[in-house]
């Protein structure tokens, strides 16, 4: 009898259903990351501020002492827009601290060690490996940014009432578009970046370094060709503008919110194809 | 001493480096790192010349555009404005930037501008897009002291000359050097100077390329007064700074590349230390190449707006030592770099596992 | 023999941190094939490293050929060493990839171009030379790595596990490469994990353990060593009293005890071989034979690994 025959059957438990079956990547990768006691710290501290600011909308909210003299809330203690983007800038930094932490991670081990052969040979696509990477980083960026964004709205709503709420929604929607764009763009940064370099520590330094050379390479754009349009590569004054325009600040980044828009897309698009290129089963040398 | 067989064997690893380093396919980004200013100053010239163009046909068509144009003051409504432009035949665009701000712009033959109204009213008047020599040649300064210098070159730097060793032990391939009958120093020195000699042949056509296109873009009476100037003094100042520039960049990241187990932690803190040179005691200063680099710059470039004035002050104070002096220091600088390197070349060990 | 002919380890240690490579190895190595033998991890590697310069004792002196191995210079010009890293320079053709170390020995571009073909001819693989390293089965890259380490016709030659990846006519030829290097009087040093794959060829062996030099000489030697040292072997059967019987009817069983069980029993042997051959007729007579195991302390069950049952062959 021939040796597959007496010992080859084939796998017949239950498989994950194709529609989630990217998450299997960030079930495995958070497996690990999360054996590092610094990152768990990390990711703690940056519910911190939130939690702070939960408090800070809590007693603005229930400040009698005012009523009670007679006079108005103070203009610099109202919870409005202004509140809201600096707790935006705030988590939208540590997302940005914490992508660089994990990001190199992603998929350079694969390439470094020729993984990609073993994901590939299984009933799992590049898309689904790309989805489920990038889900990695999008999942626990959004615990620190967007989700506490919307239960501090939350907490506000609830607080100051309605009326508030439907004057302030363009708030939700800056909240939840400001943040997801962010997210969006960083782990796709990240997931390129280390798709693109084998080793971690490179990897780490472009996506760091992306925003250095991005806003370098702007500045030399605007000074030689006196323009503007030079911003449009800048990563960070993209971002700066489309928040800004979310709730209806003026900025003098030289951009307008369709251009930043514009350069968000862009700066996707090349993403996209940098990962095309680089997740191949095999590579194949001439 | 061997030096005839040092001096073959320096030349056969300087044959079989350079090249690698010159037509590495992972080495791509040096090449678009350090010709991007030069395709910059290439879209410029086009720019030049067509607003040259614009300017000679205005000059024609709308003689009295300059009279005009002085005409507009802060305060003028966009119609009133717009309306004026109109009557001396001085073609314009109108539109909006913003939910607030209305923009109209127009070349009056000798600058362009652009008028910013806020509800209705100018507030700005903003000259822009000026054709003049001297203006790229303060564009060009900015470019190589901010970019060029400080990025370009300096990751360029970091790029190949990390390679020459971090890189080869990443490779696992660095023990086939090290299994030659070459001292380990020569070994270094070649390595060097293989890397020198490719950043210096891309580095130095692109600044050789990018003074062409910038001057290109100029009438040909302005360039030759430039060139009869303090024209050719600036081209190989500025010839001269790209390649000690990779000299002293290169001995640093050579070392780094073989001291560091992890090379991108001392890119990141050179670039740290480089940056805020301009605030360092003057003591400190020499120990740095961006500062000896900086002397040796022809033209003052222009600061950065964003820069806060203290700031500014602190820089501009700053006394520039002279040539000679500036290139000792770099070159006393690198060559005490390498030879601190040296020593830890003689007991680099094979360690591909653990790193 | 004098030092300029011969490589001289003495009272060499090796720590990675916390990590034994070797330890206090004292060795004289003549011309001729040595092979260094030991199981994964026994420090082979570590010795010849060491020898070659690439990483440093942390105590103890080497010598080979009379020349220090922090003196490349020197060192190289009579040595060649084909390492266990599996790896190349990028972008390198076979040609170019041997050509290359010729260059560095301070060759005009010429002659080493020659002497590169010549070498590849040796291992060969001229009809893959021009082709890119990167694309080579891993035979063919054993192969090409070989060659470069020859090229130059060292006096000493040292290599990793030449053997591995190699198919058995490529062995045999690579074998006979190997004893004509050593009979024009080079020391070829070659390491192995398997005893039988070198001992035929090789004049002297070195059995390496856990960083120790547990055995070294003449391979005869090295063997009669082991089989002088009696073998405890604890064999599981259906009936033991009998087997027990019919083993002292041999020399070489000089103990055998029946387990308190009387399901098995222990033998002591001075003839591994011999008795597992008579192990194989007790089975055919119809004894039951559940499993044989050896019973001994480390450094025996080493041998027993290394010379397993060919060492009688
Ligand atoms: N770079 C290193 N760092 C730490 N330990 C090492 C290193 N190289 C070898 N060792 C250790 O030294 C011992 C001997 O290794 P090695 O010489 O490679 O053995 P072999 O070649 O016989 O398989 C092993 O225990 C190994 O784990
Ligand atoms: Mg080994």
């Amino acid at each position: 009898m021939a040796v597959y025959k007496r010992s080859y059957t084939s796998y017949s438990g239950a498989l994950t259903p194709p529609r989630t079956r990217f998450l299997v990547l960030p079930r495995y990768s958070y497996e690990r990351l999360f054996k590092s006691r610094f990152l768990v710290g990390f990711l703690v501290a940056c519910l911190f501020f939130p939690l702070g600011c939960i408090g800070y909308i809590y007693l603005v909210n229930n400040l009698t002492i005012f009523q009670s003299m007679g006079i108005p809330t103070p203009g610099f203690l109202k919870i409005d827009g202004k509140f809201f983007l600096v707790f935006m800038n705030f988590q939208g930094a540590l997302a940005y601290v914490l992508t660089a932490l994990i990001g190199p991670n992603l998929i350079a081990p694969d390439l470094a060690n020729n993984a990609l052969p073993t994901y590939f040979s299984r009933p799992f696509s590049r898309t689904e490996y790309v989805i489920g990477k990038i889900s990695v980083l999008f999942i626990l960026l959004s615990i620190i940014t967007w989700v506490p964004g919307m239960l501090l709205f939350g907490v506000q709503a609830s607080q100051a009432g309605w009326d508030w709420s439907v004057a302030n929604w363009y708030i939700l929607r800056g909240i939840l578009l400001g943040h997801i764009t962010w997210i969006l763009l960083l782990s796709l940064i990240s997931v390129a970046m280390s798709a693109w370099v084998k080793w971690k520590v490179v990897a780490g330094a472009l996506i760091l370094g992306i925003f250095g050379i991005g806003a370098g390479l702007a500045q030399i754009i605007n000074s030689i060709l006196r323009t503007d349009y030079g911003s449009m590569i800048d990563i960070s004054r993209i971002m700066y503008t489309i928040w800004s325009d979310q709730f209806g600040i003026e900025t003098s980044t030289g951009l307008e919110a369709f251009e930043a828009w514009i350069g968000f897309a862009a700066v996707c698009i090349v993403c996209l194809l940098m990962l095309e290129r680089k997740i191949r089963p095999k590579e194949i040398v001439r | 001493m061997d030096t005839v067989l040092w001096r073959r064997q320096l030349l056969a690893i300087v044959q079989l480096e350079w090249k690698k380093t010159l037509f590495s396919k992972r080495g791509i980004w040096v090449y678009v790192l350090a010709f991007l200013p030069a395709l910059l100053f290439g879209i410029n010239a086009y720019r030049v010349k067509s607003i040259r163009a614009e300017q000679e046909r205005m000059s024609v068509s709308a003689p009295n555009a300059s009279a005009v144009s002085n005409k507009i003051v802060a305060g003028m409504s966009a119609d009133v404005a717009a309306e004026a432009l109109r009557d001396a035949k001085i073609p314009y665009s109108r539109f909006t930037r913003g939910r607030r701000l209305e923009v109209i712009r127009y070349n009056d033959g000798a600058n362009a501008f652009d008028l910013m109204f806020r509800e209705g009213a100018l507030v700005d008047k903003r000259k822009r897009n000026q054709a003049l020599l001297s203006d790229d040649i303060r564009a060009y300064a900015g470019m190589f002291q901010y970019f060029y210098l400080r990025l370009a070159i300096f990751f360029g730097c970091v790029g190949i000359f990390m390679n020459l060793f971090r890189g080869e032990m990443l490779d696992q391939s660095l023990h086939y050097y090290l299994l030659a009958p070459v001292r380990r120093e020569v070994l270094m020195v070649g390595k060097y100077l293989s890397g020198l000699v490719a950043t210096i042949l891309i580095f130095g056509t692109s600044t050789a390329l990018q003074l062409y296109l910038m001057l290109s873009a100029h009438s040909n009476k302005e360039v030759s007064d430039y060139l009869a100037g303090e024209g050719w003094g600036h081209i190989a100042a500025y010839l001269g700074v790209t390649a000690l520039a990779c000299v002293g960049y290169g001995s640093i990241f050579l070392a780094a590349g073989i001291i560091m187990k992890n090379p991108m932690v001392a890119a990141a803190s050179i670039l740290f230390w480089e940056g805020i040179n301009w605030f360092l005691p003057a003591m400190l200063k020499k120990f740095s190449v961006i500062f000896y680099l900086q002397s040796l710059c022809p033209v003052v470039a222009p600061l950065n707006s964003d820069i806060p004035e203290p700031l500014k002050l602190l820089v501009t104070t700053a006394a520039p030592i002279s040539a000679p002096i500036a290139i000792l220091g770099l070159f006393t600088v690198s060559i005490a770099v390498l030879a601190f390197a040296s020593i830890y070349v003689r007991k680099l060990e094979i360690n591909y596992g653990a790193d | 023999m004098s030092d300029s002919a011969t490589i001289v380890f003495e009272d060499v240690s090796r720590f990675y941190g916390e990590v034994l490579g070797v330890n206090r190895v004292n060795l004289t190595i003549p011309p001729g094939i040595t092979s260094l033998v030991g199981p994964n991890g026994s420090g082979k590697t570590t010795l010849m490293n060491m020898m070659t310069g690439l990483v440093r004792p942390s105590r103890g002196t080497i010598s080979v050929r009379g020349i220090a191995p922090d003196d490349p210079q020197a060192l190289f010009r009579i040595m060649g060493y084909c390492t266990q890293f599996d790896s190349f320079p990028r972008g390198y053709t076979g040609i170019q990839f041997v050509t290359a170390a010729l260059l560095m020995q301070g060759l005009p571009a010429a002659e080493a171009e020659a002497k590169a073909w010549k070498a590849i001819e040796k291992v060969n693989l001229v009809e893959a030379a021009k082709r890119k390293v990167a694309g080579y089965s891993k035979g063919m890259r054993q192969r090409i790595r070989l060659a470069q380490s020859i090229a130059h016709d060292p006096q000493v030659l040292v290599l990793d596990e030449p053997l591995n990846g190699l198919d058995p006519l490529v062995r045999s030829e690579t074998i006979a490469l190997f004893r004509e290097q050593a009979d024009r009087g080079a020391h070829v040093i070659v390491s192995s994990h398997v005893l039988h794959e070198v001992d035929m060829i090789s004049d002297q062996v070195i059995l390496l353990a856990n960083g120790y030099v547990v055995a070294e000489g003449e391979i005869r030697g090295v063997r009669a060593e082991i089989s002088d040292r009696p073998h405890q072997i604890v064999i599981r059967c259906d009936q033991p009293s009998r087997m027990a019987s019919k083993l002292f009817e041999h020399d070489h069983v000089v103990e055998v005890r029946i387990h308190p069980d009387r399901q098995g029993l222990l033998v002591k042997t001075t003839d591994a071989s011999h008795f597992h051959k008579l192990l194989n007729k007790l089975a055919l007579d119809g004894i039951y034979i559940d499993t044989i195991a050896p019973a001994d302390d480390d450094v025996n069950s080493l041998y027993e690994y290394l010379i397993g049952d060919e060492g009688g062959n």
